[in-house]
């Protein structure tokens, strides 16, 4: 056994992450079909989020009855919670797209096995993000006139603004986002359908896998789609928040008017998206059993992604004080002054602790490969993120240049509830997602597992007589 | 008439072989393979993928699209403001961009489903469920006259399973 052992060091300039404790694509099927199966918990967890997105239906229908007024909103504080969660989600998505795409090209191997998590993540959670702009405008049956098309009048929307770029960048990127995934799950649709025994749902994937066959032809035409499609989408991560950087960065208050936002929005988007990833990915190896598909080798490469962006972003954070106090601008000054001592203090040292200081921990390799320390991490991260975008938000419109203007915010609890209903709807749908389709991708984990061979009995996971070896839910290798 | 023969291989290098064997005698025959494989690939030397074309075709268009529609909009109903030009090709590289990748990507995906027919109506002739698990196929289409040997040439390099198709 200790002859097919993963390298405790992986390599991961190459990324070459392997699946020792996989033998064969009959247990990868075996195995991954089998996380379909519904369970307690999982009924558990799906109540929970229904619970949670109902309360923030709820919560909006009432905040669409009794007016935008319900939501904390204060001159001049008119963007709050809600733009703030609008940015925090549309962040997390970027993780998907940079592991299914960005590694792809790279062809980085210990994306194999966590891209599709992240994929369905990203989808999920830009549908999520999408809702965002749509309640904050309080009157939420007029977002069509930013959509670009002639009013009655012949008007078109003004292509100069952020707001319209906005719409384009992020329908575009939920287009391809979704589009990517599921083409991407044509394949193992198809592997679903041909073990399907219930006629119904046997049907229904049938037209889902569009007849696919495995055949050469689909594939080579699928692979170099595939590749693409992936760039296409690797200029879109950067670009879809960048754009939403130009929301900010575009307009003169203190602390927007910045040239730095569209690579700290992007690295912070990465960052937090990896953080979420590792919220999603580590509950679902333990639970499923998965600890040999997502091993801790995949887990140790993620997380130096998670490390190398969470310095990206303090470096983004420091250098914004550094142009504040270099540029001699009073009011920018004072904003930067205020952001640490200021009224917000709290806000941003939360933001600066759970994205600056803790990810720090991850250059120990003890806890780079810690499951349970990462999912704690991630949530630090999430909490950290979202209030990297309120540290943005909030005091910058509370204190622009004249102190007759200056103001306060306090969230309502209809901003709250409506936050937290967005956790429930993503989760919602990522439950629906796991119990419908496969998790880890079936046809690329095969591309991973040595092939059997007539020439040569022995090879990966086959003993010397050609037997399999026993394998466990444990990948080799994984500890210390 | 022509008729067919499935085939079915537990190994990576025998369907290999296969391939090469089929090749060399001339016969028409679609490989199946539960994963991309550059090993049947090489065996096969398939044509390149024209899926590109269609890509780059799309992505131009796409552009173009994008820049036109925001200078056509700017033009019909100009926003006067202080000396900025009414068309101005800076903001609108992000409309561009955004419209590029659109309709790139979206082509892409239909130029995938053209060339590999689907979807398709049936999903059974000439092909087996196992081919969707793990094992490799090739369904052979020839001649009733050529079946025969066919049939050896399929056993000969270790298909496990070896039917008849019509």
């Amino acid at each position: 056994m200790a002859s097919f052992a993963e390298p405790l060091r992986p390599n991961i300039a190459s990324a070459d992450v392997q699946l020792p404790g996989v033998r064969d694509y009959e247990q990868v099927d075996n195995e991954i079909i089998g996380t379909l199966k519904p369970t307690k918990g999982w009924f558990a967890a799906f109540g929970v989020a229904v619970a949670l997105f109902l309360m923030g239906a709820a919560t909006w229908i009432y905040q669409i009855y009794w007016g935008l007024g319900n939501a904390g909103y204060a001159p001049p504080v008119m963007w709050g919670v809600y733009i703030i969660t609008f940015v925090f989600w549309v962040g997390i998505g970027h993780a998907g797209t940079l592991i299914s795409a960005i590694l792809f090209l790279f062809r980085a191997g210990f994306r194999t096995t966590i891209y599709r998590c992240a994929e369905a993540m990203t989808v999920f959670a830009v549908m999520t993000a999408g809702l965002f702009p749509i309640i904050h405008i309080g009157r939420p049956w007029k977002f069509f006139w930013l959509v670009p098309y002639p009013n009655w009048r012949l008007l078109w929307p003004n292509f100069k603004s952020p707001l319209v770029w906005d719409v384009f960048a992020i329908s575009t990127y939920l287009t391809v986002s979704a589009t990517f995934l599921y083409v991407g799950l044509i394949p193992d649709i198809a592997v679903l359908r041909d073990r399907e025994t219930n006629p119904v749902r046997k049907r229904i994937l049938a037209v889902m896998s569009l007849g696919w066959r495995n055949s050469e032809p689909e594939w080579r035409h699928f692979m170099k789609m595939y590749l693409f499609l992936a760039a296409f989408s690797t200029p879109l991560v950067l670009s879809v928040h960048s754009v939403v950087s130009f929301d900010f960065a575009m307009a003169l208050t203190p602390g927007w008017h910045a040239t730095i936002f569209p690579p700290y929005f992007v690295a912070g988007a990465i960052f937090s998206g990896i953080g979420m990833v590792f919220t999603i990915i580590i509950p679902i190896r333990k639970f499923f059993k998965l600890q040999h598909y997502v091993t801790i080798n995949h887990l140790d490469a993620a997380a130096k992604l998670c490390l190398f962006t969470s310095m990206v972003v303090g470096c983004a954070y420091l250098i914004e004080f550094f142009i504040a106090w270099y540029s001699g601008v009073k009011v920018e000054q004072d904003y930067f002054w205020n952001r640490v001592f200021g009224e917000w203090w709290w806000a941003a040292w939360i933001m600066l602790t759970c994205n600056m200081i803790f990810p720090l921990s991850l250059f120990s390799q003890k806890l780079r490969r810690n499951p349970s320390w990462l999912w704690i991490l991630s949530i630090f991260i999430n909490i950290g993120m979202w209030f990297e975008r309120f540290v943005i938000i909030v005091p910058s419109l509370s204190h622009e240049f004249e102190p007759w203007q200056w103001g306060t915010y306090a969230p309502s609890w209809v901003d709250m509830a409506i936050l937290v209903g967005s956790f429930g709807w993503f989760f919602m749908w990522f439950l629906l997602f796991i119990k419908q389709l496969p998790v880890v991708a079936i046809a690329e984990v095969k591309e991973v597992v040595p092939p059997r061979l007539r020439s040569h009995a022995r090879g990966h996971g086959i003993d010397t007589e050609g037997h399999h070896l026993p394998y466990g839910t444990e990948t080799p290798g994984e500890h210390d | 008439m022509r008729r067919g023969l499935v085939a079915a291989f537990r190994e990576l290098d025998a369907t290999c072989d296969a391939i090469v064997a089929l090749k060399k005698a001339k016969y028409d025959f679609t490989v199946y393979t539960p994963t991309p494989r550059h090993e049947i690939e090489h065996a096969l030397e398939p044509p390149m993928s024209p899926v590109r074309r269609y890509t780059l075709i799309a992505g131009l268009l796409g552009v173009t699209f994008g820049y036109w529609i925001p200078i056509w909009t700017s033009e019909y109903w100009p926003m006067v403001v202080g000396g900025k030009a009414i068309g101005s090709w800076i903001p609108y590289t992000i409309i561009g961009f955004e419209v590029m990748v659109l309709v790139g990507a979206l082509t892409t995906v239909a130029a995938m489903f053209i060339h590999s027919r689907i979807p398709k109506i049936t999903a059974t002739t000439g092909f087996d469920p196992r081919f969707t698990h793990g094992d490799y196929g090739i369904y052979v289409e020839a001649a009733p006259d050529r079946l025969k040997e066919a049939e050896a040439t399929l056993r000969k390099f270790g298909a496990v399973d070896v039917r008849g198709e019509s």
